[in-house]
Order: C-alpha cells, then structure tokens, then sequence
C-alpha cells in the first residue's frame, strides 16, 4: 500500500512537471516568439502572433513571415533580430504569390530548420541564395534565349551605344550627369516579358534629330542595321532574371537538346530534363559528392563527372569551368514546372504550352549551339569522346565544299541509318525553316559553299586486254580464274 | 499484494491515454488524402501543444501493444486460462486482434510515405489467398483474396476510400468493440472469481497486515435457499473467500499508481522523441525498403518467402492455436503459479533456446542459400507456397510440443513448450525485419551497407 502511495505521488510530481515543461516550451519559447519579441517598428513593439500568407489557389499556406515579419504584406521595415530585415523589392507580390512559390522550403513550418526545409522528408529545400533567378522557371518560360557567345556580344552592343546614359537596366544606368537631365528613358529591366516597342529606333532617331537639349542631342547616335538586330534580340532577353538568361544561353550553347528534352523538344538519347529542378535530395546517392547534401551540388558535381554520380551514364565529362558549371545547375534548377492554375500562367509559359513558341532564338548559330554543339563541337570542328564513335567535323571545308545544301538538308531531316545521327525533323525535333537556318550557319562556320562538279559526265570505253590482266592479277584468287566462282561468289 | 495486475493496468491506462490524446487530434486532423497530410504539419507546427500531443498518442500506441503480449504471456503463464476461465482466455484474444488492428489502422492517416506504402503491403497481404487460388487455377471461380482487399479499401487502391475507412474504423468502430470487449473482459474476472490463484494461496500470503480489514467480520447465521443460475445447489450467503480485502484503498491505489506512472512513462518518452512524418505520399515513388509497424514486421519477414502463408496461414494457424489452449488443455495442477506444471521453470528456460536456435538457423538457411524457388526454379508454384520458412518452423515447433506432451504425459507442458517458441520466433523474426533487412528486403548487417540509387 504504501509503496503504492509513493509511486503514485512521484509519478504525479514528475508527469505534471513534464508536462508544465512541454507546453511552455511550446507555447511561449519559440522561435518565432522570440524574434517577434525583438522587433521594433518606428520605436514600438509589434503583436507577436503568429503570421502567415495563404493563397489557397496555389495550395500555399507560408508561415516564413511569422520570423521574416517585415517581409509580410503590410508590414515594414524593422529593427532587432537579424531576420527581420525589409525583403528586396521584387515584382511579385508575397500576399498574391506566398513565399514558397520562389524559395521552395517547408511553409507549413514554424522553427528554421524545418521551415527552411533542410531536414529529413522534405523534397523541397530552400534554394540556396545564389539560385535565386533558378525559382522563376517554377512559372516561367524564358524564351528567344541565344546561344552565350551571340548573348554576348549582344550586351556589348547594348553598353557600347550608351543605351545606360538614360535607360537603366537590372539596377545599372541612369544617373545624373553633370550637365543635368538623366532617367529620361523608362527601366528596360524587364522589357523583354513586359513588351516593348518595336518602332523604338525610328522613334529615338526622330527625336534626336529635332532635339534641343544636350541629352537628346549628344548621347544618342545612329545604329547600323545589324548592329539594331542585335541590340533587339538582347532587349528581348530582359526579363528580370539577368542570371537566369545567361545559364540558358551557356545552356543553348553546349548542345544539351541534342540528347535531353526540355519542354517536349530535343532527343531522346538522355533522360528528360523537364522536371531535373525539383528532385528530392533524399532519393539521390551522395556518395560521391563532396560538401553538402544538397541538390545543387549534386547537379554540379554531376556536370564535373557524370558517370561518378550516375552508374552506367553515357553523359561525357564536358570539361566546363566552375563559372560554367554554376551557370548549367542554376538553369537545371529552374526547370521547375508547378501546376498552377491558368490565370496565374505567365504570358511566356502560355505561348509555350499553348502556341509552341520556341524557347531558343531563331538565328542558326543558337539552334546548332542548343542542338548539335555537343557532337559535331562549338566551332563544327568534331569530338572525340572516351569510349563512344568519333563525330565528324561537319564545318570542314573539304567536306562542306563537296556536300550539296540538299544533302546536308536531307541529313539532317533524316538522320543516318548506322549511326547515332538522328531524324531532327518532327514534332519534337527542328521545323524545316529551323534546318534551313542550320544549313547556313554550316556554311559560315567553314566559310565554303559548295562546289558542283564542272565536268560533264562521261562514258568509259572498256579495255578488254587489260580488264582481264586486272581480273586476273587481283580478282581471280576469289571468284576463280574464270570467275567461275571459288572463295566467294560466282560472277558469270 | 498482487502485482500480476500490473501489466492489465498498463494497458487499460494506455487505452485511456490514446483515447484522450486522440480525441484532441481528432480536433485538427482532416481525413482526405489532399489535406490529410497538411493538418499533420499543422498540428506539429501550429496546434498550441500539438506535436507533443501527438507524440504521447504514438508512444502510448506502442507500448499498447507492446503490453497486451506481456500480458497475454503472464495469463498463459500462470495458467490463468483454466476453467473457469476459458471465456475471458478468448476476450483476451479478442481484444489482442483489436489493439493490433487499431494500431494498423492509425498507420495510414498521416497520407505519408510510411503511411502509404505500408498500408500498400498491407492490402497485398490481405489479397495473398490469391497465390493459391492461383496455383490451384479457380481464381475465376473464387477469388477470396481480391474480396477482402476490396472490403478493405474500398477500391483497387490505396486512396481516399482506403483513408476514410481506417479514419473510421480508428477513431469510432474498433475503439466502441475495444471498449464494449473491455467491459466483458473486466466482468469476467469477477465473475469467474478474480485472479487465479495457487491452492495454497492463504497458507503463503499469511496473516493481514495490520490495519487491514477484512471484507467478512462473522460467519453466517444462517443459509438461504435461492433460485440461482450459478453452478451447485446451493448458492453461499454471507461468505466470502478469505483474505478478501476491499477494494477502496488497496486496489484503487494500486490501479491509480500504475495510471500515473504510465502517464510519467508517455510524457518522457513523448519528450525524448517524435513520432516520425515522412514526405508527402508519392504512389511514383514506392518506399524501398517499405516497412509495416514494428509488431507486423515478422510476419512481413514470413511474408517475403509466401504471401498467403506468412501473411494469412500462419497467423491463422497461431490465433487457432492461442483460441484452443482453454480446451486442450485439461489438467489441474499449477493453475495460479508462474510456469506451473510438470517441467516447470526448467521447461520454460529450454524451450527458450530451442525456440531461438530454430527460426535463426531457417533464417540463416534462407539468407545465405535461398530457398526452393532459387534451388529448383521450375518448382509448382503450389510446392513454393507451402514449403517455406514460416511453415517449417510452424512444423518444427508442433513436433517439438509433441515430443514434450509425450515425455512428460502432461498438455500443459506441451503447450508451456509452444507458447514459448512461439514467442521466441516472433522476436527474432521481427528483430530480423526492423534491424537487418534493407532495399528490396535484402539482408544488410548495416544500414550502411545499403546499395546507393
């Protein structure tokens, strides 16, 4: 009895201070409290309770702002903990979109780590900050992206005529000058989504010729018609994501489609990339992976060595530079498709899904960048990869002079038969116009056209005397003295 | 005092503890496969007390279970299944299935990996029959086995008929049956005269302590003659057995003690560790390895040799066997004493190490050689169902209860014998399934010796 007494009161004491102890702890010591409690907006504290953005639409219920207060709707910049620092201006707005939607991570959680999602059983880590612009592909669709090299010298055409004197571009240009005037031109940041004015030119010369004023008068200056080619394809490319777009370009550069498929267009050889930006860190082998568990390490170090990470992959080491590998994962990352509902598609993912833009540009430099840089070289100059068939240097000269546009049109259509060289035309491959373009830049590359045969052809007259010392020196060992047959095959 | 009731008290007190804490998530948690899984996160993110709440609802879950089989054991033990008792042996069965049951049933709430792909195994498990019919060609004809998977599910898949009938069956049917069987359980103790007890109770427990007051203080004056149902002619008015005590304070204290210090045993462990939630239900994505709850393993170890007999034959065979026990069983001697009965302690303790040595060495045999299917792989189908592990050691431990009914002229010994092996193979097969099998349910000395994907 009394035994039981005693058990009975020291079970009682310890069951209740546990208890006591557990629901303090999570009532009133988290994290988020305590953060809330620090926070000081305009020298007065805040209500601390729990925050959160719901969109029920999209299916997202984030409770991030509930530590990142100043980043909820309505709220402002405030002081104390370092969480609460002011979110970057951004042209999504949180109360329409949530947080998840860009940054991935648990918004269901309410402690960091869980929240931030780099625990067990959760397939959608945070991005990490240097993949930001990898979070729009989640919705977007960048189109009439060139190949890097054409991207390239885009943007130098861009910041060599000046345009930043009066335009600003991704948080560049438009200052004051000493002179006065500056911003006269609207931000072009994101004018290749948003629109923009294909009349610009003739416009800006107009002014510039019944201009008074130094702006007008002294910073601009004509453009040359290639060069105003140039300069539109780059605008077209500004869709805010300035990063993103150039991970694409390198992408539309190293010929991936021509083994991937992104989006339904490219080959079949490799696995389909559509979806490679959201794979659950939990289902891939880290064994060979270096630094943390994470997606994008792994992406990188598979571009380092693919058949390290994957046992049997036919995916050869590309021999990138780190720069270079940085900028594939960040593209690979944003291949991200999350069904959403239709009015929340954006214009450019509409005109994929619904109108089969492309998403490459239409230049035949970028289309043989996106699909057969990676076999026949950068320059058409070949490769040679360790244990598969040597591919041939379609750029040569020699070979370039002796192949007709129809053969190379028709080779490309159809494919060669024994050879790893595919059918391109169809409906997941090149249109015809889209050959016609690669054809060209074929010829550019080798700087030849082709040379038809000027001699006529003519007919031989047979010498029998000397026919039948040449059978009889090298054939007839085979087909017999009378070709009678013998080793091989009969021949009367 | 008694503790034999300890182990009954510690399952009443975890029913009790499930019962409350799972009336509260009751509150948030939503049975729909597209939301099942969100109000899950919002009880541990949200819900004030939530996760651990939830956590006590799961530890008191397992060790439900884990203390139903202590106490069946202790029953069979003290031979406490004897007349008049054979009834409340079956109750106890009963309400054995049930727990089981309940505690399946709450598995595949959270809509989780776990959750699915255990509850996948589950329903595969429910249609093996069809392995037979199979082998014997009249699955056309009659086909059990897709019947009690539809009844099951309600479908042909784990989905949202599958989640609403577990939510159902959880929260309302098995805890009404686990309660009304309860009730019956606790009346036929007093109906069948309480705790078994050795001949030579009174001699041992000697005088009351002090303070005590027996329930009796004369004897009767005079006897009564009543129309009764109760067995004999007449029925005793007035006299009790001795030593009888009542139950206000030395029971109560004793049931209120045992209540509290699981409640301290739920709340530690609830502190100490979380009730897992794994991703997201994926059906693209099957769990390699897929586990069932912890209780069921060994039998997903028999399983994985012959769906139809680890899945259905041989717990059949067992729960046929544990029901007949009262009724096999006629003998007098060592009712009320732990291990009573011709053999003894000594018998138990044997038995132990045959009971161990079998299902290791069939495992090891299994493991390191295969099985009929790898020596002879054109074998009849039939011949692979019904040559197994599970049934070979089913075999080898009926012969070996033979053998001890023989030698000791005494059932009860060779039932001490069974129920012992029985037991032993239950661990090692279930320490076999948690600990060493891995992806494609391969044997692995280590989670790290798992094959990377």
């Amino acid at each position: 009895m009394d035994k039981n007494k005693h058990l009975l009161l020291w079970s009682s004491i310890a069951a209740l201070i546990m208890l006591v102890f557990a629901a303090s702890k999570e009532n009133f010591w988290k994290d988020w409290q305590q953060i809330q409690k620090s926070a000081h907006a305009d020298g007065q504290t805040i209500d601390v309770r729990l925050r959160q953005i719901v969109v029920p639409e999209l299916k997202i219920t984030d409770r991030c702002v509930s530590c990142h207060v100043s980043m909820a709707p309505g709220e402002q910049a405030m002081t104390g903990h370092g969480a609460l620092v002011a979110h970057k201006n951004v042209v999504h707005d949180p109360t329409v979109f949530g947080c998840t939607i860009c940054h991935s991570g648990q918004g269901l959680a309410t402690t960091k780590e869980d929240a931030h999602g780099t625990v067990h059983f959760w397939p959608e880590p945070m991005l990490p900050k240097q993949f930001s612009y990898a979070a729009c592909g989640t919705c977007h669709t960048p189109l009439a992206i060139p190949s890097r090299e054409i991207l390239n010298t885009n943007k130098t055409l861009f910041e060599r005529y000046d345009c930043l004197a009066c335009h600003r571009l991704d948080g560049r240009g438009g200052t004051i000058r000493p002179d006065g005037g500056g911003m006269e031109g609207p931000d072009l940041s994101r004018v290749g989504i948003k629109g923009y004015d294909f009349g610009w030119y003739e416009k800006h010369a107009q002014k510039h010729q019944q201009a008074e004023t130094p702006a007008w008068k002294n910073s601009f200056g004509l453009i040359n018609e290639n060069d105003l080619s140039g300069i539109n394809s780059f605008l077209a490319t500004r869709i805010g994501a300035p990063k993103l777009v150039e991970a694409k370009a390198l992408f539309n550069s190293l010929g991936c489609l021509g083994c991937h498929k992104v989006s339904g267009v490219g080959s079949d050889s490799g696995p389909d990339l559509s979806l490679s930006g959201y794979r659950d860190p939990g289902q891939l082998d880290f064994s060979n992976v270096s630094g943390s568990r994470t997606l994008s390490n792994w992406l990188a170090e598979h571009f380092r060595s693919p058949v390290a990470l994957v046992a049997g992959s036919q995916m050869p080491a590309m021999g990138l530079t780190e720069d270079e590998i940085e900028l594939l994962t960040m593209y690979v990352l944003s291949l991200r498709r999350r069904e959403v509902p239709s009015n929340f598609f954006p214009r450019d993912h509409s005109k994929v899904v619904q109108f089969g833009e492309r998403e490459f540009a239409k230049d035949g430099a970028t289309i043989y960048g996106t699909f057969c840089a990676s076999c026949h070289g950068q320059k058409g100059e070949g490769m040679r990869y360790a244990g598969t068939q040597a591919f041939p240097a379609i750029a040569n000269p020699d070979f370039l002079a002796a192949a007709s546009d129809e053969f190379l049109t028709t080779s490309i259509s159809k494919g060669r038969a024994g050879r790893r060289m595919p059918a391109w035309e169809g409906a997941s491959g090149l249109k015809p116009s889209e050959i016609k373009a690669v054809v060209e830049h074929l010829r550019k590359l080798g700087a030849t056209n082709f040379i038809a045969e000027a001699t006529a052809p003519r007919w031989a007259n047979g010498d029998v005397k000397l026919g039948a010392k040449l059978y009889k020196a090298s054939c007839s060992g085979c087909h017999g003295a009378d070709g009678q047959g013998g080793e091989m095959a009969s021949i009367k | 005092m008694d503790y034999n009731n300890g182990l009954r008290y510690c399952y009443n007190s975890r029913f009790l503890i499930t019962l409350v804490t799972g009336v509260l998530l009751m509150f948030y948690y939503k049975p729909y496969p597209d939301v099942a899984y969100q109000s899950i996160k919002d009880i541990h993110f949200v819900v004030p007390t939530g996760q651990f709440i939830r956590n006590i609802h799961r530890w008191a879950a397992n060790i439900m279970v884990l203390t139903v089989i202590l106490h069946m054991a202790r029953a069979f033990y003290t031979a406490s299944y004897r007349a008049p008792r054979e009834f409340n042996w079956l109750m106890g069965i009963a309400l054995l299935a049930i727990t089981l049951g309940l505690s399946f049933t709450g598995y595949l709430l959270p809509w989780d990996q776990l959750a699915y792909w255990a509850i996948t195994i589950g329903a595969n498990i429910a249609q093996s029959p069809r392995e037979l019919t199979d082998a014997l060609n009249i699955t056309q004809y009659f086909d059990p086995g897709g019947l009690i998977r539809l009844l099951l599910l309600g479908s042909d898949t784990v989905g949202p008929e599958a989640l609403i009938r577990f939510y159902l069956l959880h929260v309302m049917i098995l805890p009404l049956m686990l309660g009304m069987l309860m009730g019956v359980h606790f009346w036929r103790i007093r109906k069948d005269g309480g705790l078994a007890r050795p001949v030579d109770a009174e001699s041992r427990l000697g005088q009351l302590p002090t303070k005590t007051y027996p329930v009796f203080t004369q004897a009767p004056a005079k006897t009564y003659q009543l129309a009764t149902i109760v067995k004999g002619r007449t029925a005793a008015v007035g006299r009790g057995p001795e030593t009888t005590v009542p139950s206000m304070p030395h029971l109560f204290y004793a049931e209120i003690a045992v209540l509290m210090f699981t409640v301290f045993l739920c709340v530690a462990l609830a502190l100490i560790s979380d009730a897992p939630l794994k991703e997201l239900a994926n059906p693209a994505v099957p769990e390699n390895p897929a586990k069932a709850p912890w209780y069921f393993l060994g039998l997903q170890e028999l399983v994985s040799f012959s769906a139809f007999m680890g899945g259905i034959g041989v717990p059949t065979i067992v729960m046929i066997g544990l029901g007949l026990i009262p009724f096999l069983d006629r003998e007098k001697t060592g009712t009320g004493e732990w291990f009573g009965g011709p053999g003894g302690w000594l018998l138990v303790k044997w038995s132990t190490v045959f009971g161990l040595a079998a299902p290791i060495l069939i495992e090891t045999i299994a493991i390191r050689f295969g099985w009929i299917r790898e020596w002879f792989p054109s074998a009849p189908q039939i011949i692979v169902t019904l040559i197994n592990p599970a049934t070979i050691l089913t075999l080898i431990y009926a012969l070996y209860s033979v053998y001890l009914v023989k030698r000791y002229n005494s059932t009860r010994a060779g039932a001490l014998g069974l129920f012992t092996c029985f037991l032993c193979g239950f661990l090692v097969l279930t320490i076999i399934g948690t600990y060493f099998r891995g992806p494609n349910w391969v044997f692995y000395w280590s989670p790290a010796d798992w094959p990377k994907h």
